[in-house]
């Protein structure tokens, strides 16, 4: 039997048995032609004769062998065949109800492979859409964005810019521009603000949409003077338009003036598109100066033109540029520059994507590790099971085959939970993912995403079976049995459990480092001061379309009227108006030359946020006045800037050792204009981002209440901001209804709470941080349960040599020393490895740190302590039940 | 005695399923029974015999089994399955309307 045992054969081998077909075709024929020979000699033939006679008789001897050998070999192949079949029915259905006996470590594997495998594949789908995938445009390798390069900013093209652009280049099949605008749409009865574009006409054809119904723009389109032209989102048409194709002609009113509908575009436009409402025609003229810059400038390369000579051209455009501009723009060392327009769409998530990935996809190998391990205990734990099999004359094949049966079992009912949990994920991701990641509308379950499925099921299956299979079936089987049960498993066994062991701590130790760190930046950013009181504290947007308020008389009134009846509101303290607002929505940034320290000629001006506020808007924030005055009834009444408020980052800045109150610069690179004079300093408040650091603001002043009209001075688009001295959202139906009473077709749009905004803003680092952290704790759970498992075994199969020990006069504190050193050797291993590995992240995972260095010795420390903890922990049980053995009861049950 | 016919193309199968029809029986048994019946008018070969039922029983039209002969040999007995019944109602009838179609134009000239 040893020898059985140990024949090497795989273990798919069937016996096809040729020898027996062979013998079976030659003693049939043989009998046959015995029954011949005596038939013959009974009627007197001699032996000799009788015997020629028969084989003359039966024809081809030689050939009808071959023949039936060859028919009986078929069909015991056929046979075989069923049998395997039978026999893999039979050790699934076997496998099945053991496993059913052990619900516990069945429910855990497929939980926790399930969940990996479920993970793995959501987050695959969205980087497979978001990076790998390429643009769903025509060509989309050649299409590309370009921008003036002023590191570390890229800043937008200006209309000279573009005009230029279009004029001088040669490289390019086409090139196309876009600046993306709100414009309240009118049906007549409802008013609504939505996202439009404005587009240069050769925008669709660059990108290759084709509208579904009507036309694309043309160059008349972009002529100015042309009757303005619009073409509408699937989703636009089909809500507000009316969805039919005659709508096509019609006029659409936007901003309070008609647009002649001219075509649809597709349901499924591209990524730039989806968020659009509808798209209007540019009609761009060369401007008086060389700003404002808000035009994002697109361009389709030639096939066969190389990037280098490209850039070469733009750089040169520029140069040739810049001299025409020398009046209103001084930044010579900016430069013209190209990036993939995939790079723009996508912008800077490779990070985020990739450490997202990588942590669903390591605890998935922690969870097949774990179920290696379970499994590993069960076969070892089995031995005398598969000894009797293997004894009553199932092949070694045959008892790894049964092992195999029950991993794959296990890893097709684990992938079952994975697609069901992926399907539902890749779902949410698609339907609420937008805010969190780009292009998350082209997520779909396709064919990458099931061979990813494949890929990962088998790879469960083969860690966690062919492991045990192997290793649970490589003593000799005799030796085994004679153990009966008592086998201590080899000692390869037991070193394989333990490095899987220490594997999951490497993998679970760089998951909570990780994890830590980014709570710890969350923490920080959530104790980010925003410089003010954020509650009770209301905003919303309101832009007065030039067409219905073409007189600055007509402007004006409107926001006084509005202050006037907002005020009169019961709960609110105190009314302002801003065109932009805390925490991340800075409508304007703006340059400017102080006469202290001017810019030299040829460098970039200091570029900071410049918000416009009403004088009663510092008040309202609570800001604190540092130095000088705040706005009053006198300022902000000319077309020009002659005063402004800074806040104490920005003269920190620019005016470290004296008071800015009283300095003089020259804004927006107009060296014509009048001095601006600095006339106060308040306290800082974040409006770009709570992550950002305070590189100070600029407040000028918006028309007050009660000013004489002047065009320029009056801007039709503000924010209301609203302080309440009761629950701010109280107050909202009231504030909704003054509007809607004052002027019923404006759209009164972006109502939020600066609370919500702020918690807004936190959305993504938060979401993040909860994925890595839930990902992080079950791989710490998973290694815990793995220790636990080893070291409980370990109890059990030295029951006797701890018994013995105990017996021998050995104290409890020897048998905890050797149990839980023997723990926490294999712990301290896995943890060292994982401290390096974290410590080789370390710059990986800065960008993505806020506060927070990614060598945070805290973090590491309380990661360290928390693993050592409980892993400590987990050895202490198992100890526990080794001193309270009865060292008599043991030695005699043996 | 005239000499025997040569076999007509696909008889032998029908031939051996109708002679199992009434048992299980061996290869030289099925040889003799079938010269018997016929009186020796088809020329019945047994390698064209034995390659037959081994054909048959791939095809699991009968079935096989080693048993002790008459004569206390050890010898290999066929049976008809379920299905070989079923195959030789068909052929029966198939070669009946055949023999039929064969006379009836054989009269008419």
């Amino acid at each position: 039997m040893r020898e059985q045992s140990h024949r090497r054969r795989p273990f798919w081998y069937v016996r096809r048995r040729p020898e027996t077909v062979t013998s079976e075709v030659d003693e049939e024929l043989n009998v046959h032609l015995e029954m011949r020979v005596e038939e013959l000699r009974g009627r007197g033939l001699s032996m000799d004769a009788a015997r020629r006679e028969a084989l003359r008789q039966f024809g081809d001897v030689e050939r009808t062998r071959t023949y039936c050998r060859q028919q009986d070999q078929a069909k015991e192949n056929r046979m075989q065949r069923g049998l395997m079949v039978e026999d893999f029915a039979q050790d699934l259905r076997i496998s099945f109800r053991s496993l059913l006996r052990v619900p516990i470590m069945t429910l855990t594997i497929l939980a926790t492979v399930g969940l990996a495998i479920g993970g793995t594949t959501v987050i695959f789908t969205a980087v497979n859409a978001a990076l790998l995938r390429p643009l769903p445009y025509v060509d989309p390798d050649r299409l590309v964005r370009i921008y003036t390069d002023s590191p570390p900013n890229k800043f937008r093209f200006s209309v000279a810019d573009y005009l230029a652009l279009q004029e001088q280049q040669t490289h390019f099949e086409r090139i196309a521009g876009y600046t993306d605008r709100e414009m309240a749409f009118s049906d007549g009865i409802e008013a609504e603000r939505l996202r439009g574009r404005v587009v240069s006409w050769t925008y669709f054809a660059l990108l290759g949409i084709r509208p579904v119904i009507g036309r694309d723009f043309t160059e008349a389109d972009g002529r100015p003077g042309s009757p303005p032209a619009v073409m509408a989102s699937y989703g636009f048409w089909q809500r507000r338009l009316g969805g039919r194709a005659d709508a096509i002609g019609k006029p659409v009113r936007l901003d309070g003036s008609d647009y002649t509908l001219i075509g649809v575009l597709p349901r499924d436009a591209g990524p730039l598109e989806q968020r659009q409402d509808f798209f209007v025609a540019a009609q761009w003229t060369t401007p008086p100066r060389k700003g404002p810059f808000f035009i994002i400038a697109l361009g389709r390369l030639r096939g066969d033109v190389a990037r280098s000579v490209v850039a070469d051209e733009l750089r040169a455009i520029n140069r040739r540029l810049f001299p025409v501009w020398k009046a209103s723009y001084q930044d010579e060392k900016a430069t013209w520059s190209m990036m993939d327009l995939k790079t723009h769409v996508v912008g800077d998530v490779q990070t985020i994507a990739g450490l997202a990935l990588a942590a669903v996809a390591l605890v998935w190998l922690i969870a097949c590790a774990n179920a290696s391990n379970l499994l590993i205990a069960r076969v070892t734990s089995r031995q005398r099971e598969l000894a009797v099999r293997a004894a009553l004359g199932a092949s070694r094949g045959r008892v790894v085959r049964h092992l195999l049966a029950e991993s794959g079992l296990l890893a097709f009912g684990a992938a079952a939970v994975g697609i069901a949990l992926a399907w539902a994920g890749v779902g949410v991701l698609h339907d609420f993912g937008t805010d969190y990641f780009p292009r998350t509308q082209e997520i779909t379950f396709d064919a990458a995403a099931w061979w990813l499925l494949v890929a990962l099921t088998a790879g469960s299956g083969l860690l966690f079976g062919l492991i045990p299979a192997v290793h649970g079936t490589g003593g000799p089987t005799n030796e085994a049995l004679r153990s009966m049960g008592r086998s201590t498993g080899s000692v390869s066994v037991r070193r394989l459990r333990r490095v899987l062991v220490a594997t999951q701590f490497a993998i679970a130790t760089p998951l909570l480092v990780v994890a830590g760190l980014l709570l710890g930046s969350l923490n920080q950013l959530g104790r980010v001061d925003l410089g003010f009181d954020t509650h009770n504290l209301l905003s919303g947007s309101i832009l007065l379309p030039p067409a219905q308020y073409r007189e600055p008389r007509q402007v004006a009134v409107f926001w006084d009227e509005l202050q006037r009846r907002v005020e009169a509101l019961p709960g609110v303290t105190a009314v302002a108006f801003a065109d932009g607002r805390p925490p991340n929505d800075v409508n304007n940034f703006n340059n400017f030359d102080l006469e202290d320290s001017p810019t030299a000629p040829g460098q970039s001006q200091p570029v900071t946020p410049w918000i416009a506020v009403t004088p009663e808007y510092f008040h309202l924030l609570g800001l604190r006045l540092l130095h000088g005055r705040v706005f009053d009834e006198h300022d902000g009444l000319t077309g020009n800037i002659q005063v402004v408020i800074v806040d104490r980052a920005w003269a920190t800045r620019f005016f470290p050792n004296e008071s800015a109150v009283g300095k003089r610069l020259k804004e927006g690179g107009c060296t014509q204009c009048p001095w601006t004079t600095i006339i106060g300093v308040v306290s800082d408040v974040k409006y770009a981002g709570l992550d950002k650091p305070d590189q100070g603001s600029v407040y000028w002043p918006m028309a007050p209440r009660g000013s004489r009209p002047i065009e320029g001075a009056t801007t039709r688009n503000r924010y209301l901001m609203v302080r309440t001295g009761t629950d701010a959202a109280s107050v909202l139906p009231a504030l909704r209804q003054t509007v809607r009473e004052l002027d019923p077709s404006l759209p009164f749009s972006r109502v939020a709470m600066i609370d919500d905004l702020v918690s807004q803003s936190l959305q993504r680092p938060r979401s993040l941080s909860r994925l890595v952290g839930g990902v992080a704790i079950i791989a710490l759970l998973l290694s815990v349960i793995g220790i636990y498992g080893v070291m409980a075994y370990y109890v059990k199969q030295h029951a006797k040599d701890i018994s013995i020990r105990l017996a021998l006069g050995g104290g409890p504190g020897d048998v905890l020393r050797l149990i839980v050193g023997q723990g926490m050797t294999v712990v301290g291993s896995g943890l060292a490895i994982g401290l390096l590995t974290a410590l080789a992240l370390r710059r990986l995972m800065s960008s993505l740190l806020f506060g927070v260095s990614a060598g945070d010795a805290f973090t590491f420390a309380a990661v360290s302590l928390l693993l050592l903890g409980v892993a400590l922990v987990a050895c202490l049980v198992p100890a526990r039940v080794a001193i309270a053995m009865q060292p008599a009861a043991v030695l005699r049950s043996e | 005695m005239p000499p025997p016919l040569p076999l007509v193309q696909g008889t032998l199968d029908l031939l051996v399923l109708r002679t199992l029809a009434s048992g299980p029986m061996h290869g030289y048994g099925i040889a003799t029974l079938v010269h018997e019946r016929t009186a020796g008018d088809l020329a019945v070969e047994d390698a064209a015999l034995y390659q037959a039922l081994h054909r048959l029983d791939r095809q699991g039209l009968i079935d096989a089994e080693w048993r002790p002969s008459a004569n206390n040999r050890r010898a290999r007995y066929y049976t008809l399955t379920p299905a070989g019944r079923k195959r030789l109602r068909e052929e029966t009838a198939n070669w009946r309307r055949y023999a039929r179609a064969v006379e009836a134009l054989l009269r008419g000239t």
